[in-house]
């Protein structure tokens, strides 16, 4: 019968093409919130019409005018909407169109065809219907709060916090416990410091949604505990857009000082990457480096320390403003006409995307600071010892281009797509500081020195997407599935650090002191592939909707790390004639040359224990089912299995030097006894199980009760699981990977195995407002923390340990609410916010309460607990909206807060590290202009407040002490986008 | 499993060579940085390069060269016999790479040189050979090339923690731990030593000194010891009770005579040659354990030939230190005893400073007046005569006139 009818519906519709329009839409159950697949789309007069994809999308193609049109679904209320105009060559987007049940009421419903809505309302149903806790942003709400990023974005999601402008957090969680998916596929993070990826270096133009789930469904990975946010990119277009945006920010702390450091680079350093200036010079990774203890003559020594590059110090040059740019273009094809071809292959249509960005941006800050200090030794006395404090100022320059092309294919049934994305950053760093170093704390001599920093790093991601979906006629089995390779890099090639040591009676290069000049060279290579599929079978049960949902995935991921060090030796005494540091590399100055006489030694063995190889392969299965017990009550119980397996190549630095030395001698390479080497061994394995349970209870229309448990894994990283000795130029803080056996630690770092409990309340009321509460619980079995380590007095250094087993519980509550409840002329406004409380705590370990107790103050009563390194206590976000639709003009003003979070545990002589509150306020105003407001114009302020970022030593009845501070300023940025 | 993985690497492998080639990185630039310069003369020269740690008792004989080509620690349990005579050089390297000679807790050095034979640390670039005191192609200015000495003892120190990890060894490895129970504690004897060229950079404010004693216990002998341009301080004590005699420090990069966590013991006469840094560095506890030590019968010299010390003496609020019988010469303008004035635990006695003609004693302690023991005096204190012969700073010429 219905065959009957749309084989009438395309025959009728065969005619007028060229200047035809065209209506296109999305349907969605309103009970479900799901998109309703197969439903019929009509235009009343004259016959003709369509039904929806997989996706709930229609397209029609029709002659210019003013149509009514019917969309019928099976047991759901018919719903007319009139008067939707359709204008020559235009598409005309009818979005959201909800079906109510048949059986809540009957009669058809009509309304009226509005200004195009975009997908909020959409992802506030979603949030709504779905089983499992979630949050999303749209790029509506991007558009309004003129985000520039996905992590600017990801803010405005509740229990969502930032750190360093790059990572997410969620629940005040730290970035170890939240995972980061890009079109649901693991993307590796490009800083080795973390497990997830920077966010920054995602352009909104490209993203179609960011949703966070709080808690794991059996169909998701099992390595977050905080929140996973997924990064969906867009793939088909409602309509053909061609975009042009330009946009720029003016710092006044920053842009146009003539304060700001830079140093020269390459000439492809405007496009994210070094054109080889920086590179390594020519025989500098030998294994017999020339130096004067190599063999080589004076002359070819002479010869390699000048191919290195000479510039060591930063000049001030005026900065610019940050600018951006970007074009998108995009479009859907019919390839037939609507509701033809053949039942197979029905309503073929091609969808494409092209998206470009470049965006660049000056930072200069005046007053940085990164401090260590340390407790004072009696009981009796309380103010923090000042060890080391280095000041100055630093800037940056950064450029990111990204680029994406989409291409999709789709027809009633199936949808296969395939998008390629490359990013480039390139960032360049200069800094110019002072450190004053006291040796009236323990383990530090005493000096005062320059640092002249210079830095470059350079990242990339090149990512492949291919998916498919594809549905059974009979509409009960759906298929996704999807693959995705990716290859990552970040290169710091040539960090050069420079400092003078100043005595009262000379200036020189101390090693004992500020240290000798060194050069690091830093490179990270990652692969990762993933491959998965989700099997849904949707079917009644118990006479509801039912849905069981299987599947597998399977992933990769490969990385090759390495750091290579030089150190400035001087052959003869020292005579320097200012403090520049560019007298170092002078050519009257290095080796063979009197006075100084420079020259540079290979701090890096052959065979290097600060280079690693590490690989990860994770196979997952996993079962769940969706299912209603009663009409109000649903549930889903799932379990997934993941087999997780970790290799790591790699050794230590005893290891490193008798194995070089096996080499040059002709020693047995195989047999070398001193220290530890791992080739290929599995440092990591594990087969866990990973139940859920979800279950949602209507309390009424719209009133949901929630409860979730599931059980959640965290994972030590590559970095961690390792030999590696990573220093940090700038601060000289070391990072040492897990594997040195060290006092009370073992070696032996294990993940952390979570058990999540979750209750929340919510209340959905029209035009998207949502109160909701929630109460969650959770308990960390072996949890990681980054340990300062007690027994090394001389230089900071800090280890993944696990401590003793933690637990937190917190509150959140959430409510998006018009104004109009105050007064009917506050309705444009809106208010929308969300508080998550949370307290935590760690059991210590024996070692480190004794440590703690033996530094105990007079007065002071140490508890043998504490809170969660990374945890915050509390997390705000808070906005008030104005949206005048009439005057196509919306203002925003934002808020955004995280308490202050334990950032480094402390042991007796160093006291806890905790970061410092940062009031984030930005203001967004955007106001669309011309008859079809095609170009928009927006405005920001960001740090309205004029915060600084800060983070502080604290100890018991002490004045608090920087461990690092700067101000990023506050911005004014403008932008200016058109469609064509 | 193992098949599954290499099938993904491979093909991860020709997607990365897929995306290389259409990516705009650098990386795929020729890398000529594996290069390998030839040299001329490749010599064998027939040293014993030693380069794992010490477990069983060995001993080195003066028939041969040792070349450090590792950290070699000689371990709990292990001594390790010098014969009088004996060079040892270092290879050359930094950071990770550094080379040094680690008596670490239980281990045992016996280096028993004598006033015709004494033992030599040096490095690898020194052409020195057994019997010879003066290198024949180094300069006393040059340093760095290699660690130095480290002498680890499970006598009690004054530190953050009963046992601590020493300057210059990294964290990760444990043989870097020091500091005990035991005051008495023996590693072993140090006679007629002389350690030079070392100093190795290992970071900002981290380099290993000539020699290091740290929770060194009263069982150890160690007299007669000699450093020569170290980029570090030349001796440095952290903690222990260990008594030294017949120190003698020229060129040192940094101080020359440098205590921390409260050393408990004597250094008896040394003569010292223009440190870069302070002469004497002296510093007190850094834990709750209390201890004070003796400086006495000394020379020193604060500048010749355009080297000039930092300062003369230093001291803070709670060093404490007995400084008796001290004379310092060569002295310029701007040099100075800096000291925390109230500090009860510091004694000056017999403190002699060869003044420039025109200028009063008290300007030559900062904070002054000076105290009761410092006086302008021109004549030296130390036993010049310990040194002679066996030392390269007395064959050089340096203690001539002191």
């Amino acid at each position: 019968m219905k065959k009957l009818f749309f084989a009438l519906l395309l025959v009728s519709s065969v005619s007028v093409f060229a200047q035809n329009g065209t209506i296109r839409g999305t349907v969605y159950e309103e009970e479900s919130g799901q998109t309703a697949i197969g439903a019929n789309v009509v235009v009343v007069n004259p016959l003709t019409g369509t039904s929806t994809d997989l996706d709930g999308k229609y397209s029609i193609s029709i002659a210019p005018g003013t149509y009514d049109i019917k969309v019928s679904y099976i047991s759901f209320q018919t719903q007319h909407i009139k008067g939707v105009v359709v204008k020559s060559g235009e598409v005309t987007v009818l979005d959201d169109v909800y079906l109510k049940s048949a059986a809540m009421e009957l009669g058809v419903v009509e309304v009226t065809a509005t200004a195009t809505r975009k997908s909020e309302a959409a992802l506030n149903m979603m949030k709504k219907k779905s089983v499992a806790m979630m949050d999303g942003i749209s790029a509506e709400k991007m558009e309004l709060t003129g985000d520039a990023s996905a992590v600017d974005a990801a803010k405005r999601v509740t229990g969502v916090s930032i750190e360093g402008g790059k990572y997410v957090y969620v629940r005040g969680l730290g970035d170890r416990y939240s995972k980061v998916t890009l079109n649901q596929v693991d993307i590796p993070g490009l800083d080795p410091d973390k497990n997830s990826l920077q966010m920054d270096l995602i352009p909104t133009n490209l993203i179609d949604n960011i949703v966070v789930s709080k808690n794991f469904t059996a169909d998701m990975p099992a390595d977050f505990t905080g929140g996973l946010m997924n990064v969906e990119t867009k793939a088909f277009p409602d309509s053909k857009f061609m975009e042009f945006s330009v946009g720029t920010s003016y710092n006044p702390s920053m842009h146009f000082n003539k304060d700001y450091l830079t140093y020269d680079g390459g000439n492809t350093d405007f496009l994210g990457y070094d054109d080889g200036t920086r590179a390594l010079p020519r025989y500098s990774n030998s294994i017999n480096m020339p130096s004067p203890s190599s063999g080589h003559s004076n002359q070819q020594v002479n010869e390699f320390v000048k191919s290195f590059n000479p510039t060591l110090d930063a000049e001030r040059k005026t900065s610019l403003m940050d600018y951006s740019m970007s074009f998108s273009y995009g479009d859907q094809k019919q390839l037939a006409k609507n509701n033809e071809s053949s039942w197979g292959k029905k309503n073929p249509t091609l969808g494409y995307i092209f998206s470009i960005a470049y965006k660049t941006d000056y930072k200069y800050y005046d007053d940085v600071a990164y401090g260590e200090y340390q407790r004072p030794t009696e009981s009796s006395d309380y103010e923090l010892v000042q060890a080391n404090l280095k000041k100055g100022e630093q800037s940056s320059h950064s450029v990111l281009v990204g680029a994406m092309a989409g291409l999709a294919y789709k027809t009633t049934l199936s949808k296969i797509r395939l998008t390629a994305m490359h990013l480039q950053n390139g960032e360049s760093r200069s800094g110019k500081f002072f450190v004053e170093n006291s040796e009236s704390a323990v383990g530090q001599s005493g000096f005062i020195a320059s640092s002249n920093n210079l830095e470059y790093n350079e990242r990339s991601l090149s990512n492949v997407l291919l998916h498919g979906q594809h549905l059974t006629e009979d509409r009960k089995w759906e298929v996704d599935w999807r693959i995705s390779p990716t290859y990552s890099t970040s290169y710091d090639p040539d960090i050069r650090s420079t400092g003078f040591t100043y005595t009262p009676l000379d200036t020189f290069f101390s090693a004992g002191a500020g240290g000798n000049p060194s050069r690091i060279w830093r490179s990270l290579e990652e692969m990762n592939l993933t491959a998965k599929a989700d099997i849904t079978y949707n079917y009644e049960l118990f006479e509801e909707d039912a849905k069981l949902k299987f599947g597998s995935s399977f992933n990769y991921k490969d990385r090759n790390y390495e750091i290579l060090k030089y150190d400035m030796q001087f052959e003869w005494n020292q005579d320097w004639n200012s403090d520049n540091p560019n007298q170092a590399l002078d050519p009257s100055v290095i080796f063979p040359n009197q006075p100084n006489g420079s020259y540079y030694y290979n701090s890096n063995p052959f065979l290097n224990p600060n280079a690693y190889e590490s690989s990860v392969q994770n196979i997952a299965a996993y079962i769940s089912q969706e299912m209603s017990l009663s009409p109000r009550l649903k549930t889903i119980l799932g379990v997934r299995m993941e087999s997780f397996t970790q290799w790591h190549t790699g050794r230590d630095q005893a290891y490193a030097q008798a194995f070089e030395q096996a080499l040059s001698s002709g020693g047995d390479l195989r047999n070398i006894q001193a220290g530890n080497s791992l080739n290929d061994e599995v440092v990591l394995e594990s087969v866990d199980f990973f139940p859920s349970v979800n279950v949602i209870y209507n309390l009424t229309e719209d009133q949901n009760l929630r409860f979730a448990y599931s059980k959640t894994i965290a994972r030590p990283s590559f970095k961690e699981l390792s030999f590696a000795q990573i220093i940090d130029p700038l601060t000289n803080r070391y990072f040492n990977g897990a594997f040195f056996e060290y006092e009370d630690w073992d070696g032996n770092l294990v993940e952390t195995r979570i058990d999540n409990l979750d209750f929340r309340w919510e209340k959905f009321m029209e035009r998207g407002q949502i109160v909701s509460a929630s109460v969650f619980y959770k308990s960390f079995d072996s949890p990681i923390e980054l340990v300062r380590i007690p027994e090394q007095q001389t230089t900071a250094e800090y280890q993944p340990r696990n401590v003793g087993n933690a637990s937190l519980v917190g509150i959140e509550l959430e409510a998006t609410k018009g104004m109009e409840f105050i007064s009917e002329k506050l309705a444009d406004f809106s208010f929308s916010g969300n508080v998550t409380l949370v307290r935590s705590q760690v059991d210590m370990t024996d070692r480190e309460f004794n440590a703690r107790k033996n530094y105990e103050k007079d007065g002071q009563n140490i508890d043998d607990r504490r809170p969660m390194a990374g945890q915050a206590p509390y997390v705000i976000n808070a906005g008030i909206t104005y949206k005048n639709v009439e005057k196509a003009f919306q203002a925003g003003l934002f808020y955004n807060v995280k308490g202050p979070a334990l950032q480094i545990v402390g042991t007796g002589l160093y006291p806890d590290v905790y970061q410092e509150p940062f009031h984030s306020l930005n203001l967004g105003v955007n106001k669309k202009l011309g008859e079809e407001g095609n170009t928009t114009v927006d405005f920001k302020v960001s740090n309205l407040l004029g915060d600084r970022v800060e983070s502080f030593f604290q100890s018991y009845e002490a004045e608090k002490q920087i461990f690092s501070s700067f101000n990023p300023g506050r911005a004014f940025s403008i932008g200016l986008s058109h469609k064509f | 499993m193992k098949n599954f993985r290499f099938a993904t690497k491979v093909l991860m492998g020709a997607v990365v060579a897929c995306a290389l080639s259409v990516s705009l990185t650098s990386c795929s630039d020729d890398d000529d940085s594996e290069d390998e310069l030839p040299i001329q003369n490749n010599d064998n020269n027939g040293n014993v390069v030693v380069s794992s740690n010490i477990t069983t008792n060995t001993t080195w004989t003066k028939d041969k060269v040792y070349e450090l080509g590792a950290r070699v620690v000689v371990e709990n349990g292990a001594t390790l016999t010098i014969e009088p005579g004996t060079v040892i050089k270092g290879q050359s390297g930094t950071g990770a790479s550094a080379r040094a000679l680690i008596i670490a807790r239980g281990g045992k050095i016996m280096a028993e040189g004598t006033a015709s034979e004494p033992i030599i640390f040096t490095t690898k670039r020194d052409d020195i050979t057994s019997g010879q005191i003066s290198s024949p192609n180094l300069t006393a200015e040059q340093n760095g090339q290699w660690g130095g000495l480290i002498i680890l003892g499970r006598a009690p120190i004054s530190a953050s923690a009963n046992e601590v990890q020493i300057e210059g060894i990294p964290t990760s490895d444990p043989n870097g731990l020091y500091g005990g129970n035991d005051p008495a504690d023996n590693s072993g004897v140090l006679k007629y030593v002389s350690i030079r060229h070392g100093g190795a950079d290992i970071g900002q404010g981290n380099e290993i000194n000539g020699l290091t004693l740290g929770g060194v216990g009263s069982g150890t002998v160690i007299e007669n010891i000699e450093v020569v341009g170290n980029q570090d301080d030349g001796v440095e004590w952290f903690g222990g009770t260990v008594n030294v005699t017949n120190v003698i420090v020229w060129n040192a990069g940094d101080d020359a005579i440098d205590t921390d966590q409260a050393w408990s013991g004597t250094l008896d006469n040394f003569v010292v040659i223009t440190p870069a840094g302070h002469c004497f560095e002296l510093d007190g506890p850094e834990g709750s354990m209390s201890g004070s030590h003796t400086i006495k019968n000394g020379t020193v010299v604060a500048s010749r030939n355009g080297r000039v010390s930092e300062d003369l003496i230093n001291t803070d609020a709670n060093s404490e230190v007995s400084l008796e019988n001290i004379h310092i010469t060569s002295i310029v303008s701007g040099q100075t005893i800096n000291r925390t004035v109230d500090n009860p635990n510091v004694s000056f006695t017999d403190i002699t400073l060869d003044i420039l003609s025109g200028t009063n004693i008290d300007d030559y302690v900062a904070d002054g007046p000076a105290p009761a023991g410092i006086t302008a005096g021109t004549t030296g204190k130390a036993n010049i005569s310990a040194f002679s012969n066996w030392s390269w700073t007395a064959v050089a010429g340096e203690t001539n006139g002191l």
